[in-house]
């Protein structure tokens, strides 16, 4: 049996509200295997971004245990899951959250700037990145100069910059019309198919029907889990 | 025990009669030697002098009375020359002329200096306020509307920091003067602000303040309300 | 790419990154000429006082070279008494007094100075000789113009004036044999050098062996405080002064320049760090949202500070270099609206620019732009990210 890549153990997160607390997410449980598309869904506010974000080490559960790739990503002190970040996982945000001052290819030579890659080095993975995600004729361009779909594909491209165990994406179709969204869906089934390990947060239902599982959320809590039988 | 010279036998004794205040003078001003005044006749016996005097002072009827005394005496006294006290005003103030025109170059410069930090935060604290003027002009408020109400903030923010300016100024001057009539030891004051000096101040900052809000106001709401929210 | 991110997100409101040099511009020149006002007197006093040698000044009793008509007596005596002092190589007197040079419609006054010219360091000979004679005088551009005369000329001059009867006394016919720059002088100053004896001579008893001023020159090895000492023990009518002493003097009197450099100089750098402060706060609050997906993409917080830094370093840099030119203009106009001071000689300036001191200020007003990034960027790099993601949006 193959050990999970993502596993998530009991994991709540509550925030304080005026005396309150709010319980975000409720004692989540999941583990992802290696390979898998994975897309988490369910109304807005039942906590599946926070998800997303606990697992992606943005934000720390309040209780329970978080691990990815053997690495207990939970209890990372603030460097390491900043490290962690940088090396192990691709992070692809609704709203793309681009630099403004730097080109589309700057942009993902960022992180592999940060992670001390030498100029020539990652200008050809930036080249290489921008020509899968089919940009590279636009990586001299600005963001502002492109269009939302051709920025969110940057930021694709951003995310795979240092060879990342696992890429999350929350909402990355929420900003494109269908025509775009449609277009990063096709890339991210290549991506899954060329052996990424996927998971989206979703209201885009065709994008959930592209993900090979379904983890259905509610008041922070999953609900249901099913794999999704689809065309191979 | 006074002596001519030091080191001499001692000569005449003396009563301290009065102890004196430094006047407001300024050529007083960062000398240190120690003053005595005695009667005319006293000093010229303990230095030799004889029947001899440096200058005299004259105290006239003022005006023309001043002109034709001065006439009298340069023309009746052989080898005197009769001043007004206003021409060797003028030539001993050649210190402080030099002074004050530094202190105007000094003062120019500070200007200048504040006027380029003035604009540099107000035009800051406007733009700061680019999403609200985004919002605004998005809901259909017209562009002058926009530009009259950040000018009001701009306006009102340099109107409150020229009061609190000038009273900023009035509270260092008395600390300037406490601090180097200490020094010195003297009643004069170094540092003097006339009904003059506020009105300047006030003015060139509230021109200023309201000019760069002016300014930047335009700069914003000429700015498409899109561009502003960074899109 | 810290560099690059640096410089781009200060080109990003070209006007407001301008204005804000510009701000810092003014401040560093500020700064820098008030550091070269605060050491400017001191320095240039120092090196004028300690010309030729001459390391302890000798006056009457309670007053300073200068400050008053009062003479020593006994000046030769005096001068024994000072050779005999351990460590003293030289002794040179020198007498001040206000001579009349005649011969045209209205006599020309002018200040002598009696000296013995093997030992003195009042002036530098610029043309012809120095007095050997007791009849030569050498004499300053300024008096050479006003009397219409030149070298080689000869000068009737006089020393008293008498106002009742119109009278000049202690004249003498005396030869210029020489041009001199007065080093204590301003070159306006009408001013003429001359044997000791001479003036003495012309003064009658009034000025027999009598002397204002004795310029000590002590040997290298020797301690000039101790020399200073020492005279004062064995002439307790005179008052000593070494070249500290005197620039100290000199300091009291001009105190009121230094503290004005003091507190403008404090004020300038306050300003300057100020305005890189709000410069680097406001760009920061603006990207807020850019900092915290650069740190949900793997870019730590040091980083992100070091970055921040930059361009407040970026800023102060260029603002520093900017005002030392611009500081460096403004001292040469601020020296000379001082230099004009009556009395004042030539050979001082007020502001003197010395590397070591302005380089120092302004490497103050360089790190108070590192201080300035340092803590709006570590509290913007410090937020939550996913909450700060939330609040902002960017691109």
């Amino acid at each position: 049996m193959t050990t999970p890549l993502i596993s998530a153990h009991e994991v709540h997160r509550d925030y304080p509200l005026s005396g309150s607390a709010v319980h975000a997410v409720r004692g989540v449980s999941l583990d992802v295997m290696p390979g898998e598309y994975v897309a988490i869904v369910g109304p807005s506010g039942c906590g599946k971004s926070t998800l997303l974000n606990l697992l992606g080490a943005i934000d720390r559960p309040t209780t329970g245990s978080i691990t990815i790739d053997g690495t207990a990503v939970s209890a990372l002190p603030d460097r390491d899951a900043t490290k962690f970040r940088l090396m192990s996982v691709g992070f692809v945000f609704q709203r793309f959250y681009l630099l403004p001052v730097l080109t589309a290819r700057e942009n993902v030579e960022l992180p592999m700037a940060e992670a001390k890659v030498s100029v020539a080095d990652r200008r050809a993975r930036a080249r290489e990145l921008l020509g899968y995600v089919g940009l590279a004729e636009r990586s001299e361009h600005r963001p502002s100069e492109l269009s939302g779909g051709e920025q969110q594909r940057v930021a694709i491209a951003r995310a795979l910059a240092n060879r990342p165990t696992v890429l999350l994406a929350d909402e990355p179709t929420g900003e494109l019309d269908a025509k775009t969204g449609s277009d990063v869906i096709a890339l991210f089934d290549r991506l899954n198919r060329d052996g990424m390990t996927i998971l989206v947060v979703t209201h885009d239902e065709k994008l959930a029907g592209a993900a090979r599982r379904v983890v259905h959320m509610l008041d922070g809590r999953v609900v249901r889990d099913e794999p999704l039988l689809r065309r191979a | 025990m006074l002596a001519p010279e030091p080191g001499a036998v001692s000569g005449d004794t003396v009563r301290v009669a009065a102890i004196l205040e430094r006047r407001a003078d300024p050529s007083e001003v960062a000398r240190s030697e120690y003053r005595i005044r005695l009667h005319l006749d006293h000093l010229q016996r303990l230095i030799s002098y004889g029947d001899r005097v440096d200058r005299f002072a004259v105290l006239s009827a003022g005006g023309d009375a001043a002109d034709s005394v001065l006439k009298s005496v340069n023309q009746a006294a052989f080898g005197f020359r009769a001043y007004p006290s206003r021409e060797i005003a003028v030539e001993t103030s050649k210190t402080f002329l030099v002074v004050s025109r530094f202190h105007r170059a000094i003062g120019v410069i500070t200007i200048v200096a504040s006027a380029t930090f003035l604009l540099c935060i107000m035009l800051l604290k406007v733009d700061e306020r680019r999403r609200d003027v985004a919002a605004m002009r998005l809901m259909g408020i017209s562009r002058s509307t926009v530009i009259r109400s950040v000018m009001v903030e701009s306006s009102a923010i340099a109107l409150v920091g020229s009061v609190f300016g000038v009273g900023l100024g009035f509270i260092v001057s008395a600390f300037v003067n406490s601090h180097y009539q200490a020094v010195y030891q003297t009643p004069l004051r170094f540092a003097v602000i006339t009904p003059g000096t506020v009105v300047f101040s006030v003015v060139l900052s509230l021109l200023l303040g309201i000019g760069a809000g002016a300014l930047a106001a335009r700069r914003l709401a000429r700015t498409p309300p899109l561009a502003l929210f960074g899109r | 790419m810290r560099l690059q991110l640096a410089i781009l997100s200060l080109r990003r409101h070209v006007s407001r990154t301008l204005l804000a040099m510009l701000g810092v511009t003014v401040s560093a020149a500020m700064l820098l000429d008030m550091v070269m006002l605060a050491t400017g007197m001191r320095e240039s006093f120092s090196s004028l006082l300690g010309r030729n040698g001459f390391t302890i000044r000798v006056s009457p009793r309670g007053t300073l070279p200068f400050d008053s008509e009062a003479t020593i007596a006994r000046a030769g005596d005096a001068i024994a008494q000072m050779k005999a002092v351990a460590g003293v190589t030289a002794v040179a007197p020198v007498l001040g007094t206000t001579i009349h040079a005649l011969g045209s419609a209205e006599p020309v006054t002018a200040f002598a100075l009696g000296i013995d010219p093997a030992v003195q360091g009042d002036y530098e000979l610029l043309s012809g000789a120095e007095p050997a004679a007791g009849d030569a005088l050498v004499a300053s551009d300024a008096l050479l113009r006003a009397t219409s005369k030149a070298v080689g000329d000869t000068l009737d001059v006089a020393i008293g004036f008498d106002p009742q009867l119109r009278t000049y006394a202690g004249r003498r016919r005396l030869v210029i044999s020489g041009r001199a720059r007065f080093l204590y002088l301003s070159e306006t100053d009408r001013a003429a050098a001359m044997q000791l004896a001479t003036v003495q001579a012309m003064g009658g008893t009034q000025r027999a062996d009598r002397a204002s001023l004795f310029m000590v020159r002590t040997a290298p090895n020797v301690d000039p405080e101790q020399a200073r000492a020492a005279i004062e023990r064995a002439l307790p009518r005179v008052t000593a002064l070494s070249t500290a002493g005197a620039v100290a003097e000199a300091e009291k009197r001009l105190s009121y320049f230094r503290q004005l450099a003091f507190i403008l100089g404090a004020v300038s750098l306050g300003v300057g760090f100020l305005l890189v402060t709000t410069i680097v706060t406001v760009s920061v609050n603006e990207r807020i949202g850019e900092i915290a997906v650069m740190r949900a993409i793997g870019v730590s917080r040091l980083h992100i500070v070091q970055q921040i830094v930059i361009e407040g370093i970026g800023l102060s840099l260029a603002g520093a270099v900017s005002g030392l030119l611009l500081g460096l203009v403004t001292a040469r106009y601020l020296n000379s609206i001082l230099s004009a001071f009556p009395g004042l000689p030539d050979a001082i300036d007020f502001f003197l620019f010395q590397p070591s001191a302005a380089f120092r200020a302004l490497g103050l007003l360089v790190a108070s732009g590192i201080a300035a990034g340092v803590y709006p960027s570590w509290r913007a790099a410090s937020l939550p990210i996913s909450t700060t993601l939330r609040e902002e949006a960017v691109g």
